[in-house]
């Protein structure tokens, strides 16, 4: 991703940036569609809701100190005799659902991201060693990765949880796993079409060392196609920590994520208490929703065959 | 297909074809019996579903007070020596007549039975000797003095030695009986024909994952049930039982979640429950130094310290979980079995004192508190999740730093057996319906050979109270030995070996017109629900 930012802020001269900065042409692009500028507008607020979690919202719902069965229950607006008012209601254990879905964006913007970028890095290098050396090192990666991607993604992080036990870690874990072979395939792909380029063939001349050519060389004119994937894998990878935590097999349940929290709220729906499940449940659709707006976007922006 | 069983559906088919729906009861169960095999899997799903078919020589009544049933009478003659008369003039379902033959080859078969998961064996090992005096005069030789037996003894369902394929005579030996000829296996037991008991209903039709359809045996020798035909149907999941139920597609169901049950009685339909023997209980880990999950201590166990373990108690508020998680459909406790059942004392339940118990964490030494990890399932009691969640507040709230580990039950079960936990939430149901059990399973030292301390992972041991214990198991006076379970567990209470919290209450709930005794056995009996709507007269 370093190598992403380089290119990024290469010096260019000042004269030809309007018509040369790929950023520039991309952020051109990309403000066209309304409707992705205010997918990026809600993901970036909810992205400083989930920052600024600890300071913002009225209660620390994973301390079970602040939490009180007494206030449990209780529905929007309604204040707890200690005078707090809970706008959102709370969930049985007297959690402030407020303060709930704002940690519980938290987790899954953590999850998601950091599994994100630890099964990108997977996926470039193996990716990208298949696609450079070929022959047996290719087959045998991409047999990996196709024997991986056979099974649906639910099902292999479903068991690698029963076996690793309750944990954001190893929700984590259990994301990379599952994610890292679209990114491989994805990378080996683009780099092939590359490799043939002549630009490579020079860079092979120059005797450099086989990780500076494709780090250097190779890598980034592989990245916009990884870009399109990334976005739309990120709300995946939401989906999945939140089905998986409502699955039960999760996140601990004194620290719910939105997932979690929809798994609790869903027992008492037919009571009545639909608050519980319900605005986690809208949360979290949001979030998704928001993330693909920008993502679709992005996918038009960088594709080379539908740019005018 | 016999002749009999086509009449049978030929006669089904016409009485549904009248559009009978008054005589017809659809249950919604929350579990499914894992065989028809009575004597399969000690298992209440199974039980409550083989009581309908095939009774025992005695039946416990919705307090599991005994009462007569195959046996009209029984008396101890000696400390080993029982003598049962057994009912005259009662029928099996493939005509033959019931006899002490019967009997004993019930209980012969008992321990043969394949591959059972859970044993009803442990309720037959007493039994040394059985002859019959003559056909309806049954005596049973135990190795010791054994109370239990006749609460054992209604365990036993009775099979037809007949339907089974026995020789005409049984004979009991201690190793192994003679004259069985070959046993019926367990899957045989899902056709009518060796299903043969002497119940109130029939059984007629077993599929899995579907129905169970039973019909009234009309010879039956006591009071004919109201329904002619019983289905139930096993609905696992709570949120669609109840829907069910709301539909109109079953007429009754078994627990309903507690949070719909306000619901449900605004929709008009009849919510009955009772107090169950169920008791919801914290264990703790007191085997030694080498404690699991407890951080914060210089490698010490605080739970050794019974200062720390009534700190643990006084911190809980039993009042507000019953309350706010339990919906009030629980009890606060303070014994291992609610009162007035057999052999308990009538003790008060621990108060809720937060600051006592800070005091008493200060004196053990913990006045930081510590951290520890707390065990609960997930999805084996009522709201289990939640109300370890909400001990765990109380008990942060103290300064004793609470994780909970929440997993299935097959899941917390193991771990729990391998000692994973050093503090764990769990429930018990005492299937005999008095202290020993409780006493036995849970806080008498581990001994596995002997059947004691079984349940009792975190291995709380105190010599005094398993030689009283062992005292009450072989007194067979009743008031002496209600004395001795009392004492036996307030020695546990006393110095907190072990922690109620609450007794749950079981609940059922049915359309209008129907009326059920609720059980604390929390048996779902089809014969014992009842047609009060005005229809039942014509």
């Amino acid at each position: 991703m370093t190598i992403v930012a380089d290119s990024v802020e290469q010096p260019v001269h000042p004269k030809r940036v309007a018509q040369d900065s790929p950023v520039r042409r991309f952020a051109r692009a990309f403000i066209e569609d309304r409707l992705a500028v205010a997918g990026l507008a809600i993901f970036l607020l909810i992205a400083l809701l989930a920052i600024l979690a600890p300071w913002i919202t009225p209660q620390n719902p994973y301390d079970l100190a602040q939490l009180d069965i007494m206030d449990g229950g209780l529905a929007p607006g309604e204040a707890s005799f200690s005078g707090m008012t809970y706008w959102l209601g709370t969930d049985p254990q007297g959690r402030d659902m407020l303060s709930a879905i704002v940690y519980g964006l938290r987790i899954s913007l953590v999850v998601a991201t950091v599994s994100l970028l630890c099964a990108i890095a997977i996926g470039i290098v193996a990716g990208m060693t298949a696609a450079y050396f070929g022959g047996r090192i290719d087959s045998i990666i991409m047999r990996i990765v196709d024997l991986q991607l056979s099974f649906p993604a639910i099902l292999i992080a479903l068991i690698l949880l029963a076996l690793l036990g309750r944990g954001v870690d190893k929700v984590i874990l259990a994301l990379i796993i599952v994610q890292w072979a679209y990114y491989a395939r994805t990378v080996r792909a683009s780099a092939i079409v590359e490799i043939r380029k002549d630009y490579m063939d020079a860079a092979r001349c120059l005797a450099l060392s086989h990780r500076r050519i494709m780090f250097r060389h190779l890598l980034p004119n592989c990245v916009p196609p990884l870009i399109v994937v990334g976005t739309v894998q990120i709300a995946q990878a939401i989906a999945l920590e939140a089905t998986l935590s409502f699955l039960g097999v999760g996140v601990p349940i004194t620290e719910p994520s939105l997932g979690l929290l929809i798994a609790n709220g869903y027992d008492y729906l037919l009571s009545g208490r639909y608050w519980v499940s319900v605005f986690p449940g809208i949360a979290l659709v949001v979030t998704i929703v928001a993330i693909n707006l920008m993502g679709d976007r992005m996918r038009d922006v960088l594709n080379p065959r539908l740019q005018k | 297909m016999t002749l009999r069983t086509t009449t049978l559906a030929a006669a089904i088919l016409a009485v549904s074809a009248h559009g009978a729906a008054a005589q017809e009861l659809t249950i919604g169960l929350s579990s499914e019996p894992t065989s028809m095999d009575p004597q399969f899997h000690n298992l209440a799903t199974n039980t409550q579903v083989r009581l309908n078919i095939f009774e025992s020589l005695i039946a416990q009544d919705p307090l599991q007070g005994l009462e007569p049933s195959l046996a009209t009478k029984w008396e101890a003659l000696d400390d080993t020596t029982w003598r049962y008369s057994l009912r005259e003039g009662v029928e099996f379902h493939d005509g033959t007549p019931f006899t002490a033959r019967d009997v004993i080859y019930s209980v012969c078969r008992i321990p043969l039975v394949e591959n059972s998961p859970s044993s009803f064996s442990i309720y037959t090992q007493s039994v040394t000797d059985m002859r019959a005096e003559d056909d309806h005069t049954l005596i049973i030789e135990t190795n010791g003095p054994n109370p239990l037996l006749p609460v054992e003894s209604s365990t036993w369902a009775i099979l037809s030695a007949d339907a089974s394929g026995a020789e005409d005579t049984v004979t009991f030996t201690e190793d192994g009986c003679e004259g069985m000829g070959t046993l019926p296996a367990s899957n045989d037991f899902n056709s009518p024909d060796v299903a043969a008991g002497t119940g109130p209903y029939m059984l007629d039709e077993f599929t899995r994952g579907s129905q169970i359809v039973l019909t009234r045996n009309e010879d039956y020798w006591g009071e004919a049930p109201d329904w002619e035909r019983i289905v139930m149907r096993p609905i696992t999941s709570a949120g669609p039982r109840v829907a069910a139920l709301l539909s109109g597609d079953v007429d009754m169901i078994e627990s309903p979640p507690i949070q719909d049950l306000p619901r449900l009685e605004d929709a008009n339909f009849k919510v009955v429950d009772s107090l169950s023997n169920r008791i919801i209980y914290l264990h703790m880990y007191h085997q030694d130094h080498d404690a699991p999950g407890i951080e914060g201590t210089n490698g010490e166990n605080p739970l050794l310290d019974a200062k720390v373990r009534e700190a643990i108690s006084l911190a809980i508020n039993r009042e507000a979980i019953v309350e706010r998680i339990m919906g009030g459909y629980a009890e606060p406790a303070g014994e291992l079995l609610p009162p007035p059942m057999f052999g308990t004392s009538g003790r008060a339940v621990d108060a809720y004192d937060p600051e006592r118990a800070q005091a008493l964490l200060a004196e053990a030494g913990y006045e930081d508190g510590f951290k520890i990890v707390l065990g609960t399932p997930n999805d084996r009691y009522i709201n289990d999740e939640q109300v370890a969640q909400a001990v765990a507040q109380m008990l942060t709230r103290i300064g004793i730093e609470t994780e909970v580990d929440a997993s299935t039950a097959s899941q917390f079960f193991s771990r729990r057996n391998d000692q994973e936990f050093p503090i764990y939430m769990a429930g018990w149901g005492a299937a005999s319906g008095e202290m020993s059990s409780p006493l036995k399973s849970l806080v008498a030292s581990y001994d596995p050979d002997a059947g004691l301390g079984v349940t009792n992972p975190g291995r709380y041991s105190n010599p005094e109270l398993d030689s009283i214990l062992k005292e009450a198991m072989v007194t067979i006076d009743d008031d002496k030995r209600s004395q001795l379970l009392q004492k036996a567990e307030s020695i546990a209470l006393d110095e907190h070996g072990i922690i109620p919290l609450h007794y749950e209450r079981t609940a059922w709930a049915m359309k209008p017109g129907l009326d059920y005794e609720p059980r604390v056995d929390q048996y779902t009996l089809a014969f014992e629900v009842k047609d009060v709507s005005d229809e039942a007269q014509d």
